[in-house]
């Protein structure tokens, strides 16, 4: 039982973890080397892709996609989508797919003089499954090797950390004041069944005495 | 899109909905349970259900019960600047 209960809280935290890993964003510093449209047909791995254009037309099999190429400083090579996100999930309200396209672009950069970005994203990259992480914006930075503090993650972060205890507290809070009680009374209903069940059968006992003959005693 | 928007409205609002009402719901029971302890910390006149009675009545026009209307107003508001910033 114990097995059970421990493998579903760490499947619960991997899941959480993932989500949480899949939608937040991240910063990646590349040398951008092409921008690209391609027609994507999606199958299996369709849950990975985001929206339409918002004001288009979504119901559509296929669809157009912007992609961003880039290389690493390490000279390994990054690909990322370029979709709005819109209304939907995750939360980004990404519209302007359009523009964070001639944006990027506009920074394209050869080997030999590279201007080094910075690419905001969510998702994961899998060969396997074809799928791309979503590029959120663009920004040019100083070099290759600057770092980031995630401002918005650890804002973010800490504001679920703070849901959760809430909700815990909360549920203290409710167990303490209105379920305990409820339990309390219960119980103590169940005393004073006893109790009168005891006087009862004390009246009955009596009343059978009075039957039975004194000079006995 | 205007479907769309409709969606993310509906559901901002639900989720919203429900968080205020956990939380209404839990401020008002931390309210009560400190009105019970300063009611028993010192030797009063008026009985405790009255004393934590009248002081529900004042929680419930008070500025720190009303505060709590803010959770429709800040994620809202976060979100639509936070939106801006990232489509400009």
């Amino acid at each position: 039982m114990r097995y059970v209960k421990w493998t579903l809280i760490v499947g619960w935290l991997l899941v959480v973890f993932a989500v949480l890993h899949y939608t937040l964003p991240q910063h990646d510093v590349v040398r951008i080397v092409n921008t690209e449209i391609r027609r994507m047909d999606f199958g299996e791995n369709s849950i990975f892709w985001a929206s339409e254009d918002v004001g288009t037309d979504g119901t559509t099999v296929n669809r157009d996609i912007r992609f961003i190429e880039a290389v690493r400083p390490d000279g390994r090579p990054s690909v990322y989508r370029n979709e709005d996100t819109g209304w939907g999930w995750p939360p980004y309200l990404k519209l302007d797919s359009s523009n964070l396209q001639a944006e990027a672009a506009d920074l394209i950069s050869t080997r030999d003089a590279p201007i080094w970005v910075a690419i905001t994203h969510y998702g994961w990259r899998s060969q396997l499954l074809t799928i791309f992480p979503n590029a959120v914006g663009v920004e040019r930075v100083d070099g290759p090797d600057v770092k980031f503090i995630p401002w918005l993650n650890i804002v973010i972060l800490t504001t679920l950390a703070l849901l959760c205890l809430l909700f815990w507290r909360m549920w203290v809070q409710f167990r303490e004041r209105t379920i305990d009680p409820l339990v309390g009374q219960a119980s103590e209903t169940w005393d004073g069944v006893e109790l009168r069940a005891q006087e009862k059968r004390r009246i009955w006992r009596r009343w059978l005495d009075t039957w039975k003959r004194k000079d006995r005693r | 899109m205007l479907f769309a928007i409709a969606r993310l409205i509906l559901g901002a609002a639900v989720i919203l909905g429900v968080l205020y009402l956990l939380v209404s719901i839990y401020a008002r029971s931390l309210r009560r349970e400190a009105l019970e302890k300063e009611w028993a910390r010192e030797e009063r006149a008026i009985a405790r259900d009255a004393y934590v009675k009248r002081g529900m009545v004042e929680y419930d026009k008070s500025l720190k019960r009303r505060a709590l209307l803010l959770i429709f107003i800040v994620p809202p508001v976060v979100v639509g600047v936070m939106a801006y910033m990232i489509n400009t």
